[in-house]
């Protein structure tokens, strides 16, 4: 480990640390604009220079370019380089327009900064400043090009971090330009990233412009909980709502980036339409009412029918502690449930994933980022957790092979090998690529139901042989591999893949190969829902209760039923049998305009919370603001109203696991009900994985991995040969599959008004071959006969998917719930092209 | 775009050789010999071509001094105006070009025919002032010269 | 008086040398030569002996950068001929292409065996079109001899070579910026690590020479290294050298002379002196990026060496010659003109600081000048060394001269609000 002298104190650094790097150890600030630690050195500003005064280099040099070595004595304070410096911002200013005043960066800007901080005062360039025309980038970043100081930090992160190519550098010299071909959307989905790393204000977040300064706002350390990744963000608020989320370094989970899905979803919270008011029957009436008439009508309905008559539902959007608690109520109250997934199929999945993710598998998504191949079987990374995409990226760019088994037309910003198979195909290609990449001759330590298991896997000649041929290129890639990591999704699977993934895992871990595991979950707090989840209870149990009369209330918590289930009239006839309908929630969904009474909740930045993400991670975010309607709704943009009063307007919505135990007040123990921390208390007397956790206010940054699967269900189960012959599709039927989609399909970031803009208009995906035998082309559209009635939508036709498949997203546009079971076939037939 | 017979010149060159990616600037030079410029239908067929997007296609032609983005005359008349050319005058050269043809520098003339535009050392210093047209030297230059040139330029056409 | 010719032995004044003619005055009889009788490794001592340096301005050993392919370097390995050719003031490159273009060739066949570069590239500007062409033909005409193709001569060596147009930059003339263009990517340099010699044209080991530098090599095979060395008028020299010469001179043109060959001389004898009237002020000795010599220097050596010793460096050889009626000011506002309208714009000390000093010097030669301009135009020259790659340390060559030596003309200007000259 090198050992070199800057400013006069000795530093010791691990090797391949650069200068500008060992300096920042010491505290010690050197300016930068290029440099960027996900983006690395490319000594363009020449801001970082520093003099080397011993060691093998001599003068002025760019630490950021610079190797820290044994012997290297730098000073950052030496007058040449101070001179210098001060020369690398007088230039950059030459041709900077001096608009702070009006700039969205201004307070928080690197320029502005380092301009001070470098002691450049005094313009004395006499020329005229070069002007640009900006381009329209879309909804989410603004394009100011005069403020650029040409640190290449844009195009860099677009095109090399993350693999798009519609960003980039044109012209040279001082014209030197930033932008598109032409006006247009961004096409990646982490453009807002550009915002955070611009070191000025030529891309500002645009559905925040000119709201407010950096100063004014509450900043809160959050996390994004639209996926099951839990990225680290930073919300801030003002004026009683959040106005702008930035990415917040995570060293385990999101590095330094996030994607715009979960930078523009938090809009939910301010939605116009929220229900913030306690209604009952329709009427608004005080909380605490509210909830007392619902503890009345619940406890009038036990003592007719018995507990069994209330049934509990919440969902994987709720925090932990309110997950939680609801699973307190039902099991010291014998209420039926909770359920937590409305899918029942997706609550084993996820169940399956999280009791199989042993602790020696599991990694993070930055350990990811370091595989060294990757195979992905049965998910769509951008579309269902875009921050996985680029992980993966990262992982391709150093050198790492990446192969994805799925029939969707995955698209990723990298070079992959994509194996288009059918659904039902997806486990068998899995196996057979493992198996031709696993020698068992070199497996120490595997037992013996893995042998079996491996010798179960078919012959490679079961598939076709184009798919032969793919499989074989791919293992021959993958053969070399030390760390590779199978991503397994959860959306789309059958049944029995997790835990396949796991077992392949294990089968690469056997032969001597640092193998890892990595999940994707359908929630940002799945993998808690499954912890808690109990055998009984599946909200198909629920469902049937309620149909047949035995459950005559129901307790709903941050779930939209009717969102999510694929049966929506079925569902709609169960709501309205219902004696009573509880509904906790924050947004205006379609089951909150049923409920005979409504209790509104607050949102994950009024109320903070716990989530455990993907890779049973447990991150705690605290609350941002107090809540309150905004104050621009409060006053249309004037003066807030003058109206006397302690309360916050719109301030009623409380936590939802505070709201639960109000509900059963006094049936609880009182040490038990109140505060946060005693759930989590509670829930260790549960589940001893529980255990480990500490307090909230305690848990570290990068929050704490636990492992649910101390002991792991069995292991090389072969079940998944019997579903496939059972999981057939029927000859001349498409199977449907529902997909997500980048935006439009997720339940929170639907209410963003900029995120809406970047919807794709729905359309149903189908390959070309299957399109032909329709007689359709891209674009057309079509009648599905569903089980509910027939379906209009736009064919999207598409080369890169498997045949025999229709994708359909579920997209807030398109009223997929007509589906009687999954999964669902459709015959040929039954797809007509509309006449238009 | 492709009048047929460039096209498949140009993609089977492009089928014969390791790296497609070389060839860019061959190929953005071959389409504007057709067009006289390189236009945005151009750029783009480029990096369809090449399996690049129009950015990085973008990102190239308005690089170099060669690749006109904007449309052009028939003659492209390069001024040189770097250090010796100057030393011996070039500025008479091109304001007398500028007067004859009744445009600026960075101009086309009305007619479509001649383009002006300055251009940096073009490697023949024993004959300045020199200027390029279409890639053609024409040097020592006198203003008589010019004039003379022009005028064979016009009767060629 | 007149010197062996070499290089241009075979010039003539309307055509070039056909294959028969070269062949006639002994070419391809090196090739032969090497492939059959030379390993690589002798190849590159026989060079490194020689004292053959760069050509093309940085004056590094040729067969030094041959020698940093390391023996097991993975293959395809890629010679690449630099034709760019875009220093104000020079273009012996064009004049030796257009004089004996086999010579080139043969003289990268030989380097090529000496990396074991089977592909060969001749980067080449764009106004050198008529150059282009001829290199094509010839490389044909060379491959339907035998001199290029699968396993030359009957030796294990093979070679194509192919001629790769630039859509033209003054920055694709630097080692790495051009292998950047030859890849189809945005020409901005890149500082090594990694070496292009180590990883350069996608990847792989990759040799890059000028194209004089290059056509001395069959010389020195063919005649030895102690002839080689004798034709340099100085003791540490080696070789002829092609000097452009242009400006204030009867004659410009581009001369074959031996290595050190003193500039008074150049200029008087081989250039045609001075036109009456004009006295010799100054001379950019090696192109634009070099530092104006002044009178004081009017006898000095052309060769490396000497040039160096006084703090000035041989560049290219392109001697363009200022009168004393020629305003160095002027003349520096041009040349940095010229630097900021081709920097590349990937660095901030050239991308912003060449219009800096553009303009102070327009301001000076306008008339509105100031006295502090001096030292900022000292300091900035100065700063301008800590730039990403050598363009901006060469652009600020005249200015940093002009202000050394000339400091009385640029004062002049400001005291009289006025361009004195005009
Ligand atoms: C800005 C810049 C422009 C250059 N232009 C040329 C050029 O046009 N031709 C050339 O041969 N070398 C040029 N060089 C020098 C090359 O970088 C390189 O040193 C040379 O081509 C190597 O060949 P040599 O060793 O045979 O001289 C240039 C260098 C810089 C920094
Ligand atoms: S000094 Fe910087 S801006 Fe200038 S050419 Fe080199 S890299 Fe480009
Ligand atoms: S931070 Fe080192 S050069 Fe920009």
């Amino acid at each position: 480990m090198p050992k070199l002298v800057i400013d006069d104190r000795e530093i010791e650094v691990p090797a391949g640390t650069k200068v500008i790097e060992a300096a920042e150890r010491l505290g010690i600030m050197i300016p930068r604009f290029c440099y960027h630690p996900a983006l690395g050195s490319v000594g363009a500003c020449r801001v970082c220079a520093v003099k080397f005064l011993e060691g093998p280099f001599k003068g002025v040099q760019m630490s950021c370019m610079i190797d820290a070595k044994d012997g290297m004595v730098v000073s950052t304070t030496d007058e040449e380089a101070v001179d210098f410096r001060q020369y690398v911002i007088e230039w950059l200013m030459l041709n900077h327009p001096h608009d702070c005043p009006v700039c969205d960066e201004g307070g928080h800007c690197l320029l502005q900064d380092m301009t001070v901080s470098g002691g450049h005062g005094i313009r004395r360039y006499l020329g005229m400043k070069r002007t640009y025309r900006d381009q329209n980038l879309g909804p989410l970043v603004q394009h100011e090009m005069n403020r650029c100081i040409h640190c290449y930090r844009c195009a860099r992160f677009y095109q090399e971090f993350t693999g798009y190519r519609d960003l980039g550098v044109m012209q040279l010299g001082n014209r030197t330009f930033f932008g598109r071909y032409q006006d247009g959307t961004l096409e990646s989905p982490f453009t807002g990233n550009l915002s955070d790393i611009c070191p000025t204000g030529v891309y500002t977040d645009k559905p925040s412009r000119f709201f407010g300064r950096r100063w004014d706002y509450q900043r809160i350390p959050s996390l994004c909980i639209h996926c099951s990744l839990g990225c680290h963000t930073v919300a801030s608020g003002r004026y009683r709502e959040v106005v702008r989320q930035e990415a917040r370094y995570s060293e385990a989970v999101n590095g330094y980036f996030i994607c715009d899905r979960g930078r523009y979803g938090f809009f939910y919270a301010s939605n116009e339409g929220r229900p913030r008011q306690a209604l009952v029957g329709g009427k608004e009436v005080p909380y605490d009412q509210a909830i007392r008439e619902a503890r009345e009508k619940l406890g009038e309905l036990i003592k007719n029918t018995g507990p069994g008559a209330v049934a509990c539902v919440s969902s994987e959007r709720s925090s932990l502690e309110t997950q939680a608690m609801l699973k307190r109520i039902c099991q010291k109250k014998g209420w039926q449930g909770p359920s937590y997934f409305v899918d029942g199929a997706m609550a084993q999945k996820v169940k399956s994933a999280s009791s199989r993710l042993e602790s020696d598998l599991a990694v993070s998504l930055r350990e990811l980022e370091s595989a060294d191949s990757i195979l992905v079987v049965g998910a769509d990374p951008i579309n269902e957790a875009p921050m996985l995409a680029l992980a993966m990226r990262q992982a391709q760019r150093s050198g790492g092979k990446i192969a994805v088994i799925d029939p969707r037309p995955v698209s990723l910003p990298f070079e992959f090998h994509h194996l288009q198979v059918t659904p039902n195909e997806v486990n068998l290609c899995a196996s057979l690529l493992v198996k031709a990449v696993v020698d068992l001759g070199a497996a120490t330590d595997l037992e013996q139901s893995g042998i079996e298991f491996y010798q179960e896997i078919p012959k490679l000649e079961t598939v076709a042989p184009s798919l032969q041929d793919q499989i074989s290129k791919v293992a021959q890639e993958f053969k070399e591999s030390a760390r590779p990591i199978i991503v397994c999704g959860t959306e789309t699977v059958r049944q029995t893949t997790p835990a396949l993934a796991a077992d392949q895992a294990l089968l690469l871990q056997a032969t001597n190969r640092q193998a890892g595991l990595f999940y994707l979950m359908p929630g940002a707090n799945s993998f808690s829902a499954s912890l808690l989840a109990g055998e009984d209870g599946s909200f198909t149990e629920i469902l049937e209760g309620i149909e047949n009369g035995t459950i005559k209330g129901l307790v709903l918590v941050e779930n939209d039923p009717l969102l999510h289930f694929h049966d929506r009239q079925r569902m709609e006839l169960a709501l309205a049998k219902l004696e009573l309908l509880v509904v906790l929630d924050y947004l205006n969904s379609s089951t909150e305009q049923r409920a005979h009474i409504f209790l509104p909740t607050s949102t994950l930045c009024e109320a903070g919370g716990v989530f455990i993400n993907q890779e049973g991670r447990v991150q705690a975010t605290p609350r941002a603001y107090l809540g309150g309607t905004p104050i621009a709704q409060v006053s249309g943009g004037n003066h807030p109203p003058r109206i006397y009063g302690s309360e916050i307007p719109g301030g009623e919505p409380r936590a939802g696991w505070q709201v639960l135990a109000e509900l059963v007040h006094g049936e609880l123990q009182p040490d038990e009900d109140a505060t946060r921390s005693s759930v989590l208390k509670w829930l260790s007397e549960l589940d001893p994985a529980f255990a480990d956790i500490p307090a909230i206010d305690e848990l570290p940054d990068d929050g704490i991995r636990m492992s649910s699967a101390e002991e792991p269900s069995p292991r090389f189960a072969l079940d998944w040969l019997s579903e496939m012959e059972k999981d057939q599709s029927p000859d001349d039927h498409l199977e449907l599959i529902l997909a997500s989609r980048t935006f439009g399909t997720e339940e929170l970031s639907q209410y963003s008004p900029p995120l809406r803009k970047l919807e794709k208009e729905p359309a149903v995906l189908m390959h070309a071959d299957d399109a032909a035998r329709l007689d359709l082309s891209d674009s057309d559209k079509v009648a599905i006969l569903l089980d509910r009635g027939a379906l209009e939508v736009s064919v999207s036709v598409k080369e890169n998917i498997a045949s025999g498949i229709i994708v359909m997203p579920r997209h807030r546009l398109l009223e997929w719930q007509r589906i009687e079971s999954l999964p669902k076939y459709v015959s040929y037939e039954d797809v007509k092209k509309v006449s238009s | 775009m492709l009048p047929n017979e460039l096209k498949t010149s140009l993609t089977e060159h492009i089928a014969s050789v390791d790296h497609p990616r070389e060839l860019v600037v061959d190929i953005m030079f071959a389409i504007q010999d057709q067009f006289g410029y390189l236009s945005d239908e151009a750029v783009e067929e480029v990096a369809k071509l090449l399996n690049m997007s129009p950015l990085e296609v973008e990102e190239l032609a308005t690089f170099y001094t060669f690749i006109y983005r904007e449309p052009v005359g028939k003659y492209v008349i390069h001024v040189c105006d770097s250090v010796v050319c100057w030393m011996d005058g070039y500025e008479s050269i091109r304001d007398h070009l500028c007067n004859k043809l009744g445009v600026e520098m960075g101009e086309t003339t009305s007619d479509g025919l001649f383009t002006l535009l300055p251009v940096c050392c073009i490697g023949y210093c024993d004959r300045s002032p020199a200027i390029l047209i279409n890639k053609e030297v024409y040097g020592p230059l006198t203003p008589e010269k010019v004039e003379e040139i022009l005028a064979k330029l016009r009767e060629e056409t | 008086m007149t010197y062996p010719q070499v290089l241009l032995q075979n010039r003539k004044p309307d055509r070039i040398a056909t294959l028969e003619e070269y062949q006639q005055s002994g070419g391809y009889q090196a090739l032969e030569d090497v492939l059959h009788n030379y390993s690589y490794k002798d190849l590159q001592k026989v060079l490194i002996d020689a004292v053959l340096l760069g050509r093309g301005g940085a004056a590094f050993p040729a067969g030094m950068k041959l020698r940093t392919v390391a023996e097991d370097a993975p293959f395809p390995r890629y010679l690449v001929c630099n034709a760019d050719e875009m220093e104000p003031g020079t273009f012996k490159d064009r004049v030796l292409i257009h004089a004996d273009p086999h010579m080139l060739i043969e003289g990268m066949i030989i380097d090529g065996y000496g990396a074991r570069a089977e592909k060969g590239i001749i980067f080449i500007r764009p106004e050198y079109e008529s150059a282009a062409r001829i290199l094509e033909r010839e490389i044909k005409v060379a491959k339907e001899a035998g001199f290029l193709g699968k396993k030359i001569l009957g030796s294990d060596h093979s070679m194509e070579i192919v001629v790769h147009r630039s859509g033209g930059r003054y920055i694709c003339g630097e080692v790495t910026a051009q292998l950047n263009a030859l890849m189809g990517k945005r020409p901005n340099p890149q500082q090594p690590p990694p070496y292009p010699t180590e990883k350069g044209l996608w990847g792989m080991p990759t040799v890059l020479q000028n194209v004089e530098t290059l056509a001395n090599i069959p010389h020195i095979i063919r005649n030895g290294v102690e002839w080689y060395k004798n034709l340099a008028k100085t003791e540490t020299g080696a070789g002829t050298k092609l000097f452009c010469v242009s400006g204030r001179v009867n004659k410009p043109g581009c001369f074959e002379l031996p290595m050190g060959v003193r500039l008074s001389e150049i200029i008087e004898v081989h250039a045609g002196g001075m036109p009456a009237g004009s006295e010799y002020k100054a001379c950019l000795p090696g192109g634009a990026s070099t530092r104006y010599l002044p009178k004081e220097f009017y006898d000095i050596e052309m060769d490396f060496d000497p040039m160096r010793e006084v703090g000035h460096r041989l560049g290219t050889g392109a001697i363009m010659v200022f009168d004393q009626k020629t305003c160095l000011v002027g003349a520096t506002l041009n040349l940095t003109e010229f630097f900021a309208r081709e920097s590349c714009g990937w660095c901030t000390p050239c991308r912003e600081g060449l219009p800096y000093i553009r303009d102070l010097l327009l301001r000076l030669e306008e008339g509105e000048g100031r006295e502090e301009f001096i030292p900022m135009l000292k300091q900035m020259s100065k700063h301008l060394w800590s730039s990403y790659c050598a363009f901006a340390p060469g652009a600020t060559s005249p200015v940093e001269s002009l202000i050394t030596y000339f400091e009385d003309e640029v004062r002049e200007h400001i005291a009289q609000k006025r361009c004195p000259f005009k």
